[in-house]
């Protein structure tokens, strides 16, 4: 396997596809190479080639979790999802730009059974151990989107600027189909370059998860509230992260036999959330 | 005098009868109470070489030449081998060696639990191993596997017969009852996952087999590979100075070991096999999910007059079947018990001791049960518990050795009384309690067990036995015995362990036994040094031996005499004096046994389904304490390990196909540093009087028993809501809330 790594976005962009992956902190990308989950010959290094650091509204992709927890002109919903997620040596390596790609934690995905989203047929999570799975957008797969920063992202409204255009992290996830079973609408050779977040009157995050540290979100619960419009990202409730505009949206939830708890629990951490704010 | 005698011996809960050699123990006990050495809390004294790295351990082995080994594992739970190409696993660059299933007892080609070995290679590298184990292209006749259970037991897929205790009049119990309970309780599968994953090198030196491992079990790792290779005993030199960690399943010499041994014989080069956290978390061995089915009766004032229980325990391929009746049978005084316990065989990986198997998963059960029926009957849970106590061994009527168990609940008062005020602290969604619940295990240990001390001119001492340290310190308990017993400061103690060519036989560091059993007899070489020391310096100073002894690294005589132990060993120049000590045998047709009570505080959001255990209290009576520094780590470290057990451990298995889904330490979740209480330890202290030169027990295995008990019982105090199954995940306890309220419903709805 080839390490490269080119001076800018142009190169890094150019280098990309045909076998090679873009690599920024390897928290991820590193595992499921060693797992023989993705391959690749190359590795595209992106230290150079993508953004790193906090200006204002503006955040480059390459800044790490660790950076992004504790700076004060990041809104609040954002640092405290950074704050929570993993542990802190993961968010010294792990930048927001992979964060946001980070595959499923899907423990058959992880364990290459041929299941859909693999490619195959069946969903073995719904009829096998699904209690970390999800309870809207499961009907093709029932993973649970494990990133916390992303449903604040979400919540906050957050643009993303790739090599090639502007898009909403909305516009950025999409739930894998038939066709295509990825979640995201990148192009295979496509850099998030940086994001755009902008500031809110008030955000929170709140995460529920199975021990105090260092746990995926069983349910993440992002707010942040723009003048009197409450907006709401959930982390670990669909493939994709997930917008509400209220706990209503919860009765419309399709949960599994073993992920109905996790309907209570949203519900639980939107009203607090909405009190918090 | 030697005596040969024949005598149960325990381990686990498991009792063997054999032959036994036992010497005397003629040392009377010290007096109770912290000594100048023992009884001082006490750092480790290989502390700083562990922290620095200095310490050697089986990870750290590097021989010159070495080879990586790495083995082709079944991907089923069940299957037949169609066809494997090991021409092509030969072929690959790097490769030095490779056998299958023809060639291994440990290796088969008819798998039957997922992560059984099929094939092994050594090379050059472990990454050139495991590329070349993908060239093997075994194709599978994929087979329908065992999974359940209640299936195995009605199938009679059975490892062993069903246990049955039947004591009294079980029916006769229930009808004199004013109050009956029962309730199914469930415990979930558990993996050990110490730091250090099994592992073995195996080095060939001519006819002799040296083998690093890392094993809580240097002696039965010789006896089992020598006899696997046809070898003398002692043809196999077995070393461990330190481990990382096994809590119990490490007994066993693995099959990581025999093919590291078979594959450094094939290539006459040292060969390393080492599971990876994967491996580790599927075949490394796990304590088994249970199903138990209980009941309780008791008369109105809380005295119990009949236990029952049906116990099933999911053991996997192999394994033995652990007391997890024990705490019914013998925690409380009550006259008529009936239990059985299954011990499923299942398509699923072999079960292995986990500190303090079967009492750990009865323990849940039996003290949840306990706290259901102060519940009905509007009694003191703590009270109940005190007005069942047992004054001997109910399956056998033997006395205990010791017991403290009043002394534990009397100091488990003032953490009791906390409760009014913790409940008052409940806070919105925040609802808090208290829970208890008691403690009974083994950890006895016994004979045999062997140390050698020598001690050179410059009066320095250096006790020698092969046994292992596990971890929890026991080469620092016994520096202090011997340095108590010759006189002598710590410093001037060294211990030697871990090699089986070098010292004599010890116990297994398992069931809690090390301390108890190595201990004596380290007090027994000491003492015998010491009566040779006297010995010489009578005679050197014309005194006489009975008004002289060793205090504080000198000769002193009664009438005020002293001289430095120097002058007296320097006699030897570069010999040296060498005692000899023997664990001497337990007392018959008495029953050694620990006991302990702790009080756990829980605050539950019961709206999320969020536990915080906030603060646990645990006070065991293990005889003499040793080391209180060590003991205190002890049972913070089994609360903790507990607390995982209770609220986030679980192995997940795929119900299709038996194969294991938490396979990494992000899915299998292990508390953090965060998930952990305050931790408030107090042992009572007071020496075994019967037991031993030392009057200690073991401390291992006792702090895990009661603690997901008393974390349950303490959710009830807060809730209501009775949480019977491990592990309590919010999932799990928002259905324990919501049965609850149905119950509350449905007992509001029922006429007066
Ligand atoms: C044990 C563990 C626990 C964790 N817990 C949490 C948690 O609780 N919450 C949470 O949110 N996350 C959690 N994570 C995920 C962690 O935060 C991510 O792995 C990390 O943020 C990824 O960043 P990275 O820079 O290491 O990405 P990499 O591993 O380098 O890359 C990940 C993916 O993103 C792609 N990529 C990287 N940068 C770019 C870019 N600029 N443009 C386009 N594609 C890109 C890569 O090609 C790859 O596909 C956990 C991870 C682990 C291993
Ligand atoms: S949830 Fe998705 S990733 Fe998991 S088994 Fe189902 S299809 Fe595969």
């Amino acid at each position: 396997m080839e390490l490269r790594r080119p001076p800018d976005a142009q190169h890094a962009v150019a280098a990309l596809g045909n076998g090679s992956l873009a690599l920024a902190g390897g928290t991820d990308l590193v595992p499921l190479l060693r797992d023989g989950i993705v391959r690749a010959d190359t590795l595209v290094h992106l230290a150079d080639a993508v953004p790193r650091g906090i200006d204002g509204t503006r955040i480059g992709a390459g800044t790490t979790l660790a950076e992004l927890e504790v700076d004060p002109q990041v809104p609040a919903a954002l640092r405290e999802a950074c704050a929570q997620a993993a542990s802190p040596q993961l968010r010294s390596m792990g930048t927001i730009g992979g964060n946001l790609r980070q595959a499923t934690r899907c423990w058959y995905w992880r364990l290459r059974f041929p299941c859909w989203l693999h490619g195959g047929e069946v969903c073995h999570a719904k009829a096998g151990q699904h209690r970390e799975h999800a309870i809207f957008g499961n009907e093709r797969c029932a993973s649970a989107h494990p990133s916390d920063p992303a449903a604040a992202l979400l919540a906050l409204g957050a643009r993303v600027r790739t090599d090639r255009r502007e898009l909403s992290v909305a516009e950025l996830y999409r739930l894998p189909t038939d066709e295509s079973r990825d979640v995201v609408v990148l192009a295979p050779d496509e850099l998030v370059l940086e994001l755009d977040v902008p500031l809110p009157d008030a955000s929170v995050y709140l995460k529920a998860m199975d021990r105090k540290k260092w746990a995926f979100p069983l349910v993440g619960v992002a707010a942040a509230r723009f003048g009197d419009r409450v907006a709401f990202g959930l982390a670990g409730v669909a493939p994709i992260p997930w917008a509400v505009d209220s706990a209503d949206d919860l009765d419309r939830a399709t949960p599994l036999p073993g992920t109905a708890y996790k309907v209570q629990i949203a519900r639980a951490l939107i009203a607090r959330a909405f009190s918090a704010l | 005098m030697a005596r040969l005698i024949r005598t149960e011996k325990e381990v686990e809960g498991r009792f063997t009868e054999q032959w036994i050699v036992v010497e005397e123990d003629a040392l009377d006990q010290w007096p109770a109470g912290p000594r100048t050495v023992v009884g001082q809390p006490t750092r480790r004294v290989d502390g700083v070489e562990r922290a620095t790295g200095a310490a050697v351990y089986t990870a750290d082995v590097q021989l010159p030449g070495m080879l990586h080994a790495a083995v082709l594992r079944s991907p089923h739970a069940r299957a037949r081998l169609v066809r494997l190409d090991l021409d092509a696993v030969r072929a690959a660059p790097g490769v030095r060696a490779v056998i299958g299933p023809d060639d291994l007892d440990v290796l088969t080609s008819e798998p039957c639990y997922e992560g059984h070995g099929v094939a092994a290679v050594a090379a050059d590298s472990f990454e050139a191993a495991r590329a070349a184990l993908e060239l093997a292209a075994p194709e599978w006749e994929v087979l329908e596997p065992l999974l359940d259970p209640e299936e195995a037991v009605r199938r009679e897929s059975l490892l062993a017969e069903p246990r049955r205790h039947d004591r009294g009049d079980f029916d006769r119990g229930l009808a004199a009852a004013d109050v009956v309970v029962q309730a199914e309780y469930r415990t979930q599968t558990l993996l050990h996952n110490p730091l250090e994953t099994h592992q073995s090198v195996c080095h060939w030196e001519g006819d002799t087999l040296v083998l690093y491992t890392s094993t809580q079990n240097i002696w039965g790792v010789r006896d089992e590979v020598a006899d696997a290779f046809g070898l003398p005993h002692d043809g196999v030199r077995v070393i461990c100075r330190f481990m990382g960690g096994g809590f119990g399943a490490k007994n066993d010499a693995g099959d990581y070991t025999l093919v590291a041994a078979e594959l450094a014989r094939r290539t006459g080069r040292p060969v390393r096999c080492a599971l990876t956290r994967r491996e580790e978390n599927v075949v490394s061995g796990n304590r088994n999910a249970t199903i138990q089915r209980l009941t309780a009766a008791a008369r109105s004032d809380g005295t119990l007059t009949a236990l029952g229980g049906e116990f099933v325990s999911a053991l996997g391929w192999d394994g033995w079947l652990g007391p997890t009746a024990g705490p019914m049978q013998m925690l409380y005084a009550c006259a008529n018990v009936r239990t059985v316990e299954y011990g499923a065989k299942l398509n699923l990986p072999p079960m292995a001791a986990f500190r303090a198997p079967g009492f750990v998963e009865g323990t849940f059960g039996l003290e949840c049960l306990l706290d259901e029926l102060a519940a009905r009957l509007e009694l003191d849970p703590l009270e109940l518990r005190r007005r069942n106590h047992a004054d001997s061994d109910g399956t056998d009527d033997r006395p205990y050795t010791s017991k403290n168990l009043m002394e534990c609940y009397r100091r488990a008062e003032t953490h009791w009384e906390r409760r009014h005020e913790v409940r008052a602290r409940s806070e919105g969604p925040w609802k808090r309690g208290v829970g208890m619940a008691s403690q009974i295990w083994y950890g006895g240990g016994g004979p045999p067990s062997y140390a050698w001390i020598r001690v050179g001119s410059d009066g320095r001492a250096v006790v020698v036995t092969a046994m292992q340290d596990i971890g929890t310190g026991t080469r620092t308990a016994m520096a202090q015995i011997a340095a108590e017993e010759l006189g002598v400061p710590l410093e001037h103690v060294r211990v030697e362990i871990g090699d089986s060519a070098r010292g004599p036989y010890s116990v297994i560091s398992g069931g809690s036994s090390t301390t108890p059993s190595m201990g004596p007899a380290v007090r027994s070489a000491a003492a015998d040094v010491k009566r040779q020391i006297l010995e010489i310096a009578a005679q050197r100073f014309h005194l006489e031996e009975r008004v002289l002894d060793l205090k504080g690294g000198n000769v002193v005589s009664a009438d005020g005499g002293s001289w430095s132990l120097e002058e007296v060993t320097g006699l030897l120049e570069d010999a040296q004096i060498l005692g000899k000590g023997a664990r001497g045998p337990n007392p018959t047709g008495m029953r050694v046994m620990t006991f302990g009570a702790q009080v756990a505080e829980v605050a539950v959001d019961v709206e999320t389904g969020e536990v915080r255990v906030e603060r646990v209290a645990a006070i065991h009576d293990v005889g003499r304490i040793v080391n209180p520094l060590g003991a205190s780590s002890q049972v913070e470290g089994g609360i903790i390990q507990a607390i995982g057990h209770a609220l986030s451990e679980e192995r997940l298995d795929d119900p299709a196909t038996g194969l294991v889904l938490t396979q990494t330490l992000d899915a299998y979740k292990v508390p953090t540093i965060a998930d952990v209480p305050e931790i408030v330890t107090e042992l009572v202290d007071v020496p075994d009087e019967h037991l031993t030169n030392l009057g200690s027990k073991g401390l291992g295995e006792p702090p895990i028993i009661p603690t997901a008990a008393a974390i349950a019982n303490a959710i009830r105090d807060a809730t209501g809501a009775d949480v019977r199954s491990l592990p309590i995940t919010r999932e799990e306890l928002l259905h324990a809330l919501e049965a609850a309220r149905e119950q509350e419903r449905r007992g509001a709805a029922a006429p007066a």
